[in-house]
């Protein structure tokens, strides 16, 4: 299975799982796209409460 | 005194967290440099020659300036470490994926979308000369940046075949002693000329067929052409100013490669007709080692015949044209490496 990057678009946030190529990842990079973590390895956006 | 020899230098394969906060050592990496100079650092003094009210044109008194940094160049045979770095560094936008080796695929930054602007992954350099209680040298300059590379290919054996350097530029900071314990000198997985798999210049393909004998050379380089960093609350050091940023100014990508002639070659048509293409390197070590540049859309500004060691040659001028689709050009390497750039 190849490798796949997560991309961010800079304009809408969306966010965008694509193969690992120079193919698929230069017309999303040349516009700006940049890598973030894959959705797992992302922290949540606000804390999580524990619970007692 | 000490003999250059005894210069170890190493210097971020990590990024910086910002401009002035120097790499831990754990982000650091030690290599070996070709350039046989130090990095110098120059503090500039003015005086008051120009100020009237003394009695005489005569200065009096010293001033301290700024820190002029010279630009200094890591010289290297290209590797795949080598190449991840430099072209993370230089070109800005990286995605890193895998879990050894790894892969880097790399293309120019955008100042509308890239999250630092117009600015570039800093990195902090370290230089000694017998480090510890009696240091001739040791000091970690905080805040570089890669103005430019060269990355040249060329008909020669061994590791002089394939080479790159980087131009580097410092603010101004740094801390001596540098408090940093280099590791060992990295081992880079180095390529050579027989080891490129792929060579095809605006859709003549250099490596096989009938133009398989033709390519010579290859002179490749890149621009930052950084604008000066010296700003209010750029930060002063030993109460010399220092540049607080460096931010790109208009890039310039060259290409230039020299092929032997031959019946039918189709390189002063091309220019004639203004045909583009892409064009592709690719040099491959192993499974684990291996860059490919791809530059979306070459164009011809020049074609000139020439000779070179007695046979009759092209020096041709590429045109690195913006994709609409693809951008400018894309790099990608395969390397051991982790974390170059992160």
């Amino acid at each position: 299975m190849a490798d796949v990057a997560y991309m961010r678009s800079p304009h809408t946030g969306e966010i965008r799982q694509v193969e690992v190529t120079p193919e698929a990842l230069s017309p999303l990079m040349s516009q700006g796209w940049t890598q973030v973590p894959a959705p797992a390895e992302q922290k949540p956006a606000t804390p999580v409460e524990e619970e007692h | 005194m000490a003999n250059v020899q005894e210069l170890i230098q190493g210097w971020g394969y990590k990024k910086q967290a910002d401009i002035v906060t120097p790499n831990v050592v754990a982000g650091i990496w030690r290599h070996t440099n070709l350039n046989t100079k130090p990095w110098a650092k120059v503090p500039v003094n003015e005086d008051d020659r120009a100020e009237i009210g003394k009695g005489h044109e005569f200065p009096t008194q010293l001033f301290k300036s700024h820190y002029n940094m010279p630009t200094f160049e890591i010289s290297k045979y290209a590797s795949s470490e080598f190449l991840a770095w430099l072209m993370s560094f230089s070109l800005g936008n990286v995605v890193l994926t895998g879990t050894g080796p790894y892969t880097y695929t790399i293309v120019p930054a955008l100042g509308a979308t890239n999250p630092t602007g117009l600015e570039l992954p800093y990195f902090s350099y370290v230089q000694q000369i017998r480090p510890g209680g009696s240091a001739i040298l040791d000091e970690i300059l905080v805040g570089c940046a890669l103005k430019g590379w060269k990355l040249s290919i060329k008909n020669s054996p061994g590791r002089a075949s394939a080479m790159c350097s980087a131009e580097c530029v410092a603010t101004g900071q740094y801390t001596t002693p540098s408090g940093i314990t280099l590791p060992a000198a990295t081992v880079p997985h180095e390529f050579n000329a027989g080891m490129i798999t792929a060579l095809t210049f605006n859709g003549v393909n250099y490596l096989t067929g009938g133009s398989g004998k033709q390519f010579v050379s290859m002179d490749a380089s890149w621009e930052n052409n950084f604008r000066p960093g010296f700003f209010p609350g750029s930060g002063i050091q030993d109460g010399y100013q220092i540049q607080g940023r460096f931010e790109w100014g208009d890039r310039t990508f060259a290409v230039q490669f020299v092929v032997r002639v031959q019946a039918g070659s189709t390189e002063y048509t091309n220019l004639i007709n203004q045909t583009t293409g892409s064009a592709t390197l690719t040099l491959t070590r192993d499974a684990s080692n291996s860059f490919s540049m791809v530059i979306q859309k070459m164009g011809f500004n020049v074609v000139e015949l020439s000779n070179t060691d007695g046979i009759v040659t092209m020096q041709i001028t590429g045109v690195q044209l913006y994709d609409a689709t693809n951008g400018l050009v894309t790099v990608t390497v395969v390397t051991p490496q982790n974390n170059i750039c992160q």
